[in-house]
């Protein structure tokens, strides 16, 4: 599987040598259990082959000559070639099996009681739509199992349920999930928006907050009323492609309702699907076609072909990285806070539930428990609100520290669902599912699930899958 | 044919006289037996004990007479000393080994404890030893004692002779340290019972309940407290080899220390407060390696050296 890419040299090996290598020989090789020939050896031109042995050697004597490089030699990385190894996301694993009898996910049993606790698989559309919206993360273990799959936990089908009654009765569901690293925050945000597509819903999501706070995107000062925001044109520009790219299906059939004051002329009559991507083209234009984009989703449903208006959920990970100060600098040479960011404050906007979805719909955020920014305020507003819903007593911020009130006002409304660890029934369901992907050579009884229930801290499913599978002896 | 029978008859004649006259054991030997056996009436005879200050035995009356008839009293004089083992080289060793081996042959027929049974006593080390009988007793002899001591301790103590209690006590220890035992645990109203680990600069206390397999250190779940799942199956390998993880809830402190030796201090302290619950769990533990503590600790620097035992460069000059 890890065969097209050297990892010591992160060089692409020689296509001659791979050519060259009889085809019996990879049918004996021991450690795989695929057929030989599934795999197709990717195949070069010669010229080009020559052409990289030929840099391959004098790159490598060259590092040994000056006797300063500790690399070993080899070709150095190509720009960017290190971070597409590190952000590269693998949904695949051709040496694990097949599950048999493993249900795709349906609109229909996502929300059965059934199928508590089961493993079901995702269908190639939502896949590719989820693909499209950037919801799998590397650090996710997509990549161990023969196609990706999920576990419908308690809160999932709570989840589920939730945005079948925002759907129904065009309410707004407003959460903030917070629990455990490795707990499984961002998975059942990923199955909510497997869930909405099901519906067909339209699904926006920002997979990291991160990327909108640490000054890695441009951005421009922009004047609504009395008040300046910063919009970040260009990854406004990325994240219309991804909407379109992600819902295209519902969106090609939705068309402009509204006259807007756009900087280019538009089609009155265009496609949704086309007008984002008109947006995406261009950096300079993208932000007034996303507020463009936004009131047409949110514009109250119309009789008419395309004038439909389906319920949107908005998904947001790492919402730690929103929830204060960011590094960009305003003329006055202090930070930015995240939610003076024209993006993020439209999120801020319906999580606090200052504005509402007319067709209803959800915004559900995912905090973060790695490499996070302090946040003391969303650290105390999750407690804060899963302390009210439960209707215990209702933790005291600490008079003599400084609170983000912004903070505080936004999460007023949530609801904090707090993620703890899975259900033995739930982790023995898992744990099925890895024996019969052949990726936990075990048997699956009471006592070993006992066991790794345990060493996974009660539970929780990245350190049940990390000691089960991957760590495997 | 008349040789043969004549042989027979001798070697008859022969055997006849012997049985005679091995009826007692010859002079020589029955000097080194430990056994006292019936001396023969034509034995020598110790002279009786030398009193100097007894006018009589000292011949006063004759010195007064005149210096001739002390002179006279001389040959009589022989002292011999009180243990036969005077001469040899180390004669209270030797005394005492042949005190506890005719001890041992008198009491050998009385029934003994099963092997492994019998009550742990501190002996004397050798250098106690040594000192108390103020001779240089080779460690080897020493041990030979310790044998015999060893086999006396396995009789019976309902049948245990006063005489070998006696010979027992001579040889003990002033301080007993097994008489020292320790608390037994228990559980208390709440069903805790509570362990105590140690391991490098750790300190472990584990309370444990019957559950369903929670583990709380320090306030935060296992795969909080521990990054290392070698350290989280450490914690809980008490459970582990017993198969009694889904049995029991763990909630431990642990101070001191750096992760590891933290880890393996919890696993000792769950181990003992799993043995407070089912005591013949023991062994079992103890083949999992979870009931002795680990005594190693860091070793020390010393001068000269970088390290405990790392040694500066190498330099020419």
């Amino acid at each position: 599987m890890s065969g097209s890419i050297c990892l010591r040299c992160l060089a692409r090996p020689v296509a001659a040598i791979e050519t060259a290598a009889p085809t019996s020989r990879i049918a004996t090789a021991a450690f795989s259990t695929s057929a030989p020939l599934a795999a197709n050896p990717p195949k070069k031109k010669g010229p080009a082959v020559a052409v990289k042995k030929q840099q391959h050697t004098k790159s490598f004597t060259k590092a040994r000559a000056g006797g300063k490089g500790g690399s070993g030699g080899g070709r150095p990385p190509q720009q960017g070639e290190r971070k597409a190894m590190r952000k590269r996301i693998v949904l695949s694993n051709t040496n694990a099996l097949e599950v048999h009898g493993l249900e795709d996910m349906t609109a229909k049993n996502i929300v059965d009681s059934q199928s508590a606790g089961k493993m079901l698989g995702l269908s190639n559309e939502v896949l590719d739509a989820l693909r499209a919206a950037a919801a799998f993360k590397p650090t996710q273990g997509w990549s161990l199992f023969r196609r990706p799959a999920t576990l419908v936990r308690k809160e999932t089908l709570e989840v589920v349920r939730q945005l079948e009654e925002a759907g129904d009765k065009k309410s707004t569901v407003r959460q903030v999930i917070f629990g455990e690293k490795g707990s499984g925050k961002s998975v059942l945000q990923l199955q909510a928006m497997a869930a909405a597509l099901l519906k067909g819903w339209v699904v926006i999501h920002i997979p990291e907050a991160q990327e909108l706070s640490i000054g890695h995107t441009s951005y421009q000062p922009v004047k609504i009323g009395e008040e300046t925001v910063y919009v970040q044109p260009h990854y406004i520009a990325q994240l219309l492609g991804q909407i379109a790219k992600a819902n295209y299906t519902v969106l090609s059939h939705l068309r402009l309702s509204k006259q807007h004051n756009l900087p280019i002329p538009v089609q009155s009559n265009i496609s949704l699907v086309r007008f984002a991507e008109l947006g995406a083209g261009d950096a300079d234009i993208a932000w007034p076609f996303f507020t463009a984009l936004w009131s047409e989703l949110t514009a109250p449903s119309a009789e008419g072909e395309g004038m439909a208006r389906p319920p949107v959920l908005l998904t947001l990970d790492s919402l730690n990285f929103a929830m204060g100060n960011t590094t960009y600098l305003n003329a006055e040479l202090q930070n930015i806070h995240a939610h003076d960011l024209a993006l993020v404050r439209q999120y801020m906007d319906i999580l606090s539930g200052a504005e509402s979805l007319p067709n209803g719909g959800a915004v559900i955020a995912a905090t973060t428990e790695s490499n996070k920014p302090a946040s003391p305020a969303l650290d105390f507003a999750c407690e804060r609100n899963e302390a009210l819903q439960a209707g215990k007593e209702v933790p005291e911020w600490d008079p003599y520290v400084k609170v983000d009130r912004r903070v505080l006002k936004v999460m007023e409304g949530a609801e904090a669902l707090h993620l703890k660890g899975l259900s033995k029934d739930e982790a023995r369901g898992v744990m099925e599912y890895y024996a019969r992907s052949g990726m936990l050579r075990q048997t699956v009884n009471d006592s070993l699930v006992g066991e790794k229930w345990a060493l996974s801290g009660g539970g929780i499913i990245g350190e049940l899958e990390r000691s089960s599978v991957v760590m495997r002896v | 044919m008349e040789t043969r029978a004549m042989r027979s008859g001798f070697r008859q004649a022969i055997a006849a006289f012997r049985s005679q006259t091995k009826r007692y054991p010859s002079y020589q030997s029955r000097r080194f037996l430990a056994t006292p056996t019936q001396p023969p009436t034509d034995e020598i005879r110790a002279a009786p004990p030398f009193r100097f200050n007894d006018k009589q035995s000292q011949g006063e009356e004759d010195m007064e007479e005149g210096n001739s008839g002390f002179a006279k009293l001389l040959p009589k004089l022989r002292i011999v000393p009180a243990s036969p083992s005077y001469f040899t080289g180390k004669p209270g060793f030797t005394d005492d080994i042949l005190e506890l081996q005719t001890l041992l042959r008198k009491y050998i027929t009385l029934p003994v404890l099963p092997p492994g049974e019998a009550p742990r006593i501190a002996w004397k080390t050798h250098a106690q030893y040594k000192v108390q009988s103020g001779e240089p007793v080779k460690a080897a002899r020493y041990t030979k004692i310790l044998q015999v001591l060893a086999r006396l301790n396995y009789i019976h103590p309902s049948v245990m002779p006063e005489e070998v209690k006696k010979a027992l006590e001579k040889y003990k220890r002033d301080v007993q340290p097994f008489l020292n035992k320790p608390k037994p645990g228990y559980v208390d109203e709440y069903g805790r019972a509570r362990g105590v680990g140690r391991r490098k600069a750790c300190h472990a206390v584990a309370y444990l309940v019957e559950g369903e397999g929670e583990v709380m250190i320090n306030g935060k779940s296992l795969s909080q407290a521990f990054g290392r799942v070698h350290d989280r199956e450490s914690c809980i390998w008490a459970l582990k080899a017993t198969d009694r993880i889904d049995k029991y809830n763990v909630w431990a402190v642990a101070q001191g220390g750096g992760t590891t030796g933290q880890a393996e201090a919890i696993t000792l302290a769950v181990s003992k407060a799993l043995m407070v619950h089912e005591p013949a769990l023991k062994p079992a533990l103890r083949r999992a390696g979870c009931v002795t503590r680990d005594p190693r600790r860091v070793e020390r620097k010393k001068p000269g050296k970088l390290k405990a035992r790392k040694m500066p460069a190498w330099v020419k000059r």
